[in-house]
């Protein structure tokens, strides 16, 4: 398989959040990945401390630059996640879009972070560059419920999960050309069980995983839909586990202890075992 | 490997392609390994590409960044790896910090690539030789000189495999216990389509009496530039001496046969891509490493490491 990818997300030293989250599970499913770092930082922001660097939209236009130089700028896959920045935001538009025009195929894989639970938690000025520029681009787009309300600017009835509140709802939709040229969409829906905890870098290892199984299953959204969400079932369970191990009876685990046990996940990332099945609505 | 297997790798980060941190983190983290990794640079691709452009880290935003790590109290690691670096200043920041690490955790192990030339050119700034001879070999526990590197730490030169040895005792002397000699000009047994790579670890018999166990290896040439080979050395290097602390010819023998696995399959993909008769560009001779997984997490040996005789230090 001979495919590359260009992911522009944060760097942590320790840790797995952004591109830490993203690379190895992609690299271990044998994807080629170019990363850029929008930022370095030495952890996540849920630390009690954090501190470091963060690339500006000329640096992120320097480093595309170089590689645009030695004309290897050829891209399958490019995938973006968490920015703070409206200009940053804006070069990684430009360079998509020139990505496209080099590769007319190629597939951008966008997780538009605007926030949760109903509050932006970047900048608001964020949201009309996603929604006029960004999300226009998208070809795989990851929304939670709240980021795909502000987009559409209208609510999403809340869907209970029928198995009960220890669950909760994900949907999907995939528009797709039936043979013989009509089109049709097939939308999913998939219950999850809830983790009681706050693990971070989640949603980078979803949008990552969602990349490669829409890669093996283009046009089966049900099949990448339960690889994905089963991937991201092993990995949180065991970090929970381990999480609670190391925090001891009747504690609650800390950031650094809830971090993604991401390589001793290898094994269920390279051939996740079906835990949830999607059903296909329509 | 669950315990005792946190890296801090302080090496350069490429957008596209494997040198340095890229280079050593997918091996490591196949290999079961929690990598930390400080990015020295910023840059699109190595220098051996017709363009190249990019940041530097510098040695105040180092100290930031490690702080950040300190301030939350998970400063602790079981191993330290570090490659090429063209700063004075960074490369000190850096020895404060493992200093400061080794404080932390006595057991720490710093796995140094003392990257300064090779062919006996330098091409690192000459100010480094000090820095790198006085204050960071002294910290090392394993280090992976090629011949040149031995001959500038030393001030010694190699002639014959007698004077390789003087040097790498010298070079234990000064620090690292474990010592690879990487690639040296010394003759191979099997003919000039051969290099020579030797290593020495110190150990302490049963006894109570210390030695040094020196082992020899004829690795077969590759008519090409590969660049990132080296820190992909260090780190599978740091990976099997975790695995065979105590065995330096079996640690050896694994880590050179992945090299030479991996370095099989760039070739030959890169001579496909190139077509007949033309020499492979540096963007084709990338090392092909995700396609490599199966043999970094089980190298079939296809080197053998000979032990040579053992001396009394």
């Amino acid at each position: 398989m001979e495919c590359r990818v260009l992911s522009i997300q944060s760097h942590v030293v320790r840790g797995y959040v952004g591109n830490k989250s993203a690379s190895f599970p992609l690299q271990v499913l044998g994807f080629e990945v170019d990363s850029i770092n929008s930022v370095q930082f030495s952890n996540h922001t849920g630390y009690s401390h954090w501190k470091g660097q963060v690339l500006t939209a000329d640096e992120l236009h320097v480093l595309y630059e170089g590689i645009k130089l030695n004309n290897v700028h050829q891209y399958d896959y490019v995938l973006t996640g968490y920015t703070r920045d409206t200009s940053f935001l804006e070069m990684v538009v430009d360079i998509v879009q020139e990505l496209k025009r080099a590769n007319p195929n190629l597939v951008y894989v966008c997780d538009p972070v605007l926030g949760d639970h109903g509050s932006m938690y970047v900048p608001q000025n964020l949201y009309p560059v996603y929604k006029n520029k960004v999300v226009p681009v998208a070809d795989i787009i990851t929304p939670n419920q709240f980021e795909a309300e502000t987009r559409a600017n209208n609510l999403i009835s809340l869907t209970d999960s029928l198995l009960g509140d220890r669950f909760l709802v994900s949907l999907g939709s995939q528009r797709q050309v039936r043979p013989d040229g009509s089109r049709a969409t097939q939308r999913v829906r998939i219950e999850v069980p809830k983790v009681d905890a706050v693990f971070v870098g989640t949603g980078d290892l979803f949008a990552a995983m969602l990349l490669a199984w829409t890669h093996h299953y283009p046009n089966d959204l049900k099949m990448a839909c339960e690889k994905t969400f089963s991937v991201m079932h092993h990995v949180i369970q065991r970090t929970i586990s381990y999480a609670h191990e190391l925090a001891g009876p009747g504690r609650r685990p800390s950031p650094p202890q809830l971090e993604l046990r991401m390589v001793q996940s290898k094994a269920d990332i390279e051939d996740p075992a079906i835990v949830t099945e999607a059903t296909v609505i329509s | 490997p669950e315990e005792k297997c946190r890296v801090l790798s302080i090496q350069s980060h490429v957008v596209r392609g494997y040198v340095g941190n890229k280079s050593a983190t997918f091996p490591l983290q196949v290999l079961g390994f929690e990598v930390d990794s400080i990015n020295s640079v910023q840059f699109s691709n190595h220098t051996g590409y017709a363009h190249w452009k990019g940041q530097v880290l510098t040695a105040d935003e180092l100290n930031v960044l490690y702080e950040g790590i300190k301030l939350n109290k998970v400063n602790h690691y079981d191993y330290i790896l570090t490659g090429y670096s063209r700063d004075t200043s960074f490369l000190e920041t850096v020895v404060d910090i493992i200093q400061e690490l080794k404080k932390a955790n006595p057991s720490l192990v710093y796995v140094c690539d003392p990257v300064m030339g090779d062919h006996g050119a330098m091409y690192v700034p000459e100010n480094l030789l000090p820095v790198y001879r006085d204050k960071v070999v002294p910290l090392a526990d394993i280090l992976t000189p090629n011949q040149f590197e031995a001959e500038l730490l030393t001030g010694r030169k190699v002639n014959t495999q007698e004077d390789a040895f003087e040097v790498m005792d010298l070079l234990h002397k000064m620090g690292p216990e474990t010592v690879v000699l990487t690639s040296s000009d010394l003759p191979s047994k099997k003919g000039d389509q051969f290099l020579v790579a030797l290593g020495s670890q110190k150990i302490v018999k049963p006894d109570g009496s210390k030695t040094s166990q020196k082992i020899c290896m004829d690795i077969p040439k590759v008519d090409a530039v590969f660049v990132g080979t080296g820190d992909l050395f260090a780190a599978m290097l740091l990976a099997w001496t975790h695995h065979h602390p105590k065995d330096l010819k079996a640690a050896c023998e694994k880590t050179v046969s992945v090299m030479h696995h991996v370095i099989k399959r760039t070739i030959t993909y890169a001579n496909e891509m190139a077509g007949p008769g033309k020499r492979p560009s540096p963007a084709q001779l990338e090392l092909r490493m995700v396609q490599s997984k199966a043999d970094i997490e089980n190298p079939a040996i296809v080197v053998e490491a000979k032990v040579l005789h053992k001396s009394s230090q």
